[in-house]
């Protein structure tokens, strides 16, 4: 039984419903709006002085540093992404970067454990321990914000415990191994050229097929050229990109790793039902429970997920710093959170884009790199960071409000 | 002749083309307690609004006279200015603070810049004792029960000095024991020279404590009576006032098995002992239309959410759903499964996400049968979703508009799209045509004859009795979370179904009957 064939056919007046132009087109062209904009501008004024006041800002070897940087953030943030969208937060992941970096470290250092099976490991307990989490903030009623503080204070102290508050090298000499390679291996110059041009014709097959769908639904279309010269600076971007990093020692191995998550994230978010559940879940709880959804299972689903990215990221981290030290990891939290926001998300759950947190990423991870660069001392830093994380959220309660109005 | 403390002459009041109130009289004497009634929807609570300052002066016709001299009450300090102290039903407290501290809140006395704690204390003791309140001063509101919630927020009136005390429902969500203790302190206000306006859908309480009480059917006036010369029939029959138009007609199928099925069901709240609905059976087949109606408290939408496994904690009885029983604690995922499926009167609230698109939210209940692959079937989801956006006939730019953009009628036609297409065998409606027009009120009243006709069943909650009178095979009236009374189409009058709903038999009059119809 199909409710379908119980109801009549459409009265007149609304059978062209899919023609209505142009006012809701300009809501719907896709990816420029004010806040892209605005996103834009604010990189390349960041860009832009720290090439002024730092030259070797812009030199091959410190961008394809800050590639590598910025993948550590984007893995973060996209795992924050899922946790914010569904109305969470999560202030722990900077100590579980730190304790899971840590213990791969020390299982490989101290235990003489192969590499990929340190890492596994590792991944398992990370991704239990924040299902763990999150069947306590949903099924226990305590506020992600109080369990998720406590991790930070727990997994920070159980990571100076694991590496007895030293400094845990993840290389004996020379040798390199799986861990130590996601951040020191690079792709050969040629095949980084073949990759580029496969995403360059992947992207475009998908923005064509999404397009002739839209057209299909007769869904409001935006320009044809504004499709097409949006691809062609993306394709520039990216060969520039490749062109750069090759001029050092090529495309960092992490830069891959981002790229599957991104890919992975979004279709998650887009084109499966916990994507839907997820966004249903932060836009409104309730309705999503009398609309039959699971919200223990989505929160805890998502928590999983963000713990699996905690590993990564602490994988990446350490290996980036060469060994585990007490310090890393340190704020990431914060880094993540404001890379959401800064990327369109909304801290009352609903809403956020993987787009926009890639976008989001990279302003932090610049901001980072530019002003190590410069040499500032670290009490500035933690300023200018405060500084960035309140104009981000000021930002978004000033863009929801003219949404809202 | 005594001159009253407070007059009404001609208010009207008009939202955009309708007229709420007109040419409404109305007058208030000294010491005395005024009932007003009224059906939902009479005008009751705009009069009030209008004399709590809600509604300002200039925004109705006609003016208010206060002692005598015409009142222009722009705002609720204009209204507690004039000695007029209203209690919403919506109590206005906060949780956190004493009994005390509340009744003086945003005035309290002050010794050298700081709060002068015993002054507070004692003014509260003070108010309490002289008008026999029993409550301590020093109790926190949090740890209240519902009743002497109410009292403080009387006696918080009291202590502003307030001559006119307007209550509106004070007695809705009390037990019979919170009744009587506020009704005689009333009465002792009464004999202090205390006016009281009393709104009430309980007869009974009504004709225990006023002297006089004035009806309203469709803003207007249409009756002031000395309590003591009026009779309940008489009320009643002023409240309706007009016949049923047959405006919406009813196709009635032949019905079919029994669908839903409840035995004797009995639940309490989550947290709490005291049972809220008991004594609870009925079956909705294949192809009926089961009303269900009700004052405001009497536990209609709990039985509908407790239906849905979205509320409460059942005691004992059974819900069993095309010959399938539904585990006690079924939560609104296995109902949509079993092919229940509840439409919220709180569409807002528990209805949709305003932030996303018709889409979003029409799809939402049914996306598992969108699978293809662990992914979405995107272009199926859009051949289904436009089949509905389009019978349904919502007025939107189309899939990808803002749900919180639509008016109220057109989100609804969503909430009423995503439960349709689960596929649902039984559909539980409440309220589905509260704060919509007359135009999506049709629509909605012709979509309810096709899916009956496909063999659906309903089950409609409505507070508007010629809607259930109307659409309903079979209606039944809930009192106090029991059943008061069951009747088959066309069996009842509206003054019957109104009895049944206040918990009076019209055959006897007595209270102890009421289940005598159901059993």
């Amino acid at each position: 039984m199909t409710p379908t064939p119980l109801i009549n056919a459409a009265p007149a007046e609304n059978a062209g419903a899919g023609e209505y132009s142009p006012a809701p087109l300009a809501e719907t062209t896709r990816g420029i709006g004010l806040r892209d904009f605005s996103m834009l501008i604010a990189l390349l004024l960041i860009w832009g002085f720290f090439g002024t006041v730092a030259p070797t800002f812009l030199s091959a070897r410190n961008l394809s540093n800050l590639a590598v940087e910025l993948s550590i953030t984007a893995v973060l943030s996209l795992g924050m992404l899922l946790i914010i969208v569904c109305g969470q937060i999560d202030l722990s992941i900077g100590s579980g970067v730190g304790l899971f970096g840590g213990l791969t470290a020390v299982l490989m250092f101290r235990h003489d454990w192969p590499a990929p099976a340190a890492m596994a490991v590792s991944l398992v307990a990370a991704v239990l321990v924040w299902a763990a989490m999150g069947a306590l903030i949903i099924r226990q009623r305590i506020p992600s914000f109080i369990v998720t503080l406590a991790g930070l204070l727990v997994f920070k102290g159980l990571h100076w415990k694991v590496i007895s508050n030293a400094t845990i090298p993840l290389t004996v000499g020379s040798a390199q191994n799986a861990m130590s390679r996601l951040t020191t291996w690079f792709l050969p110059k040629p095949l980084a050229f073949v990759l580029a041009g496969l995403v360059i014709v992947g992207l475009t097959l998908a923005a064509l097929a999404g397009r002739r769908q839209r057209k299909a639904f007769q869904f409001p279309l935006e320009p044809r050229e504004i499709l097409f010269s949006r691809l062609f600076v993306t394709a520039q971007l990216l060969l520039l990109f490749v062109l750069v990093c090759n001029q050092y020692r090529g495309v960092p191995l992490s830069v891959m790793l981002l790229g599957a998550t991104a890919l992975i994230i979004g279709v998650l978010l887009k084109h499966t039902r916990f994507g839907r559940y997820l966004y249903a879940v932060g836009g409104n709880r309730e309705a999503a429970l009398i609309s039959g959804i699971d919200v223990s299972r989505v929160v805890i689903g998502a928590f999983a997920i963000m713990g699996a990215l905690v590993a990564v990221g602490g994988f990446l981290q350490t290996a980036y710093a060469g060994a585990s030290t007490t310090t890393i990891g340190q704020l990431m939290e914060l880094d993540a959170i404001a890379a959401c926001v800064i990327g369109g998300a909304s801290l009352s759950g609903g809403r956020g884009t993987v787009t926009g947190v890639l976008f989001g990423s990279l302003i932090m991870a610049s901001l980072l790199n530019g002003l190590t660069l410069m040499a500032v001392s670290p009490e500035v830093k933690f300023i200018a960071r405060g500084v960035v994380l309140a104009l981000a959220v000021w930002m978004d309660v000033r863009l929801n409000k003219r949404a809202a109005d | 002749m005594i001159s009253p403390v407070l007059e009404c002459r001609r208010i009207g009041k008009r939202f955009g083309g309708v007229a709420a109130l007109c040419d409404v009289d109305f007058d208030l004497r000294p010491g005395e307690i005024h009932a007003l009634c009224g059906e939902n929807g009479a005008g009751k609570s705009t009069l009030i609004k209008i004399l709590g300052g809600i509604h300002p002066h200039g925004t109705y016709d006609g003016e208010v006279i206060i002692d005598g001299k015409p009142a222009a009450i722009r705002s609720v300090a204009d209204t507690k200015a004039a000695g007029i102290a209203v209690i919403y039903q919506e109590l206005a407290l906060v949780d956190e603070m004493t009994v005390a501290e509340n009744l003086f809140l945003g005035k309290e006395p002050v010794r050298g810049g700081l709060i002068d704690w015993p002054a507070v204390f004692d003014g509260a003791r003070r108010v309490l004792q002289q008008f026999a309140i029993d409550l301590d001063p020093r109790a926190p509101v949090r740890e209240l029960g519902i009743g002497k919630r109410q009292l403080v927020e009387v006696a918080k009136a009291l202590a502003a000095n307030s001559r006119i005390l307007i209550l509106d429902e004070p007695t809705a969500a009390l037990s019979e024991h919170e009744v009587r203790a506020l009704l005689q302190i009333l009465r002792n206000l009464r004999s202090r020279g205390v006016s009281c306006l009393y709104i009430s859908h309980r007869l009974e309480e009504i004709f225990s404590i006023a002297d006089r009480l004035t009806v309203l059917r469709d803003g207007r006036n249409v009756a002031t009576f000395d309590a003591a010369e009026a009779t309940v029939p008489m009320v009643i029959r002023h409240m309706v006032g007009r016949e049923i138009g047959e405006l919406f007609p009813r196709h009635t199928p032949k019905h079919g098995a029994p669908l839903l099925r409840v035995l004797d069901l009995e639940v309490a709240p989550p947290e709490d002992s005291h049972v809220r609905l008991a004594d609870i059976q009925f079956d909705v087949h294949e192809g009926e239309v089961l009303g269900i109606g009700g004052l405001m408290g009497a536990g209609r939408t709990e039985l509908l959410m407790h239906l849905f496994g979205a509320w409460g904690r059942r005691v004992r009885g059974t819900v069993s759903v095309a010959e399938q029983i539904l585990d006690a604690k079924a939560n609104p995922r296995q109902s949509l499964r079993a092919g229940l499926v509840l439409v919220s009167e709180d569409r807002k609230r528990f209805g949709l996400v305003t932030d996303k698109t018709v889409g979003f939210n029409l799809s939402l209940s049914s996306l598992r049968q969108l699978d293809s692959m662990g992914l979405i079937d995107s272009t199926r989801e859009h051949r289904r979703n436009s089949e509905m956006f389009r019978s349904l006939a919502i007025k939107a730019s189309g899939l990808e508009a803002k749900v919180g953009d639509l008016s109220g009628g057109n989100q609804q036609k969503v909430v009423l799209g995503k439960a349709l297409l689960t596929q649902p065998r039984v559909i539980l409606l409440d309220e589905p045509t509260r704060g919509i027009d007359i135009g999506a009120k049709v629509e909605l009243y012709g979509l309810m004859n096709r899916l009956t006709a496909a063999g659906c069943g309903i089950v409609l909650v409505s507070s508007e009795l010629e809607e259930l009178m109307s659409m309903s095979d079979r209606i039944l009236m809930l009192h106090n979370g029991r059943i008061g009374g069951t009747f088959a189409r066309g069996e009842a009058t509206q003054e019957q179904l109104l009895a049944a709903a206040m918990g009076r038999s019209t055959v006897t009059t007595g209270r102890a009957s009421e289940h005598q119809e159901t059993v």
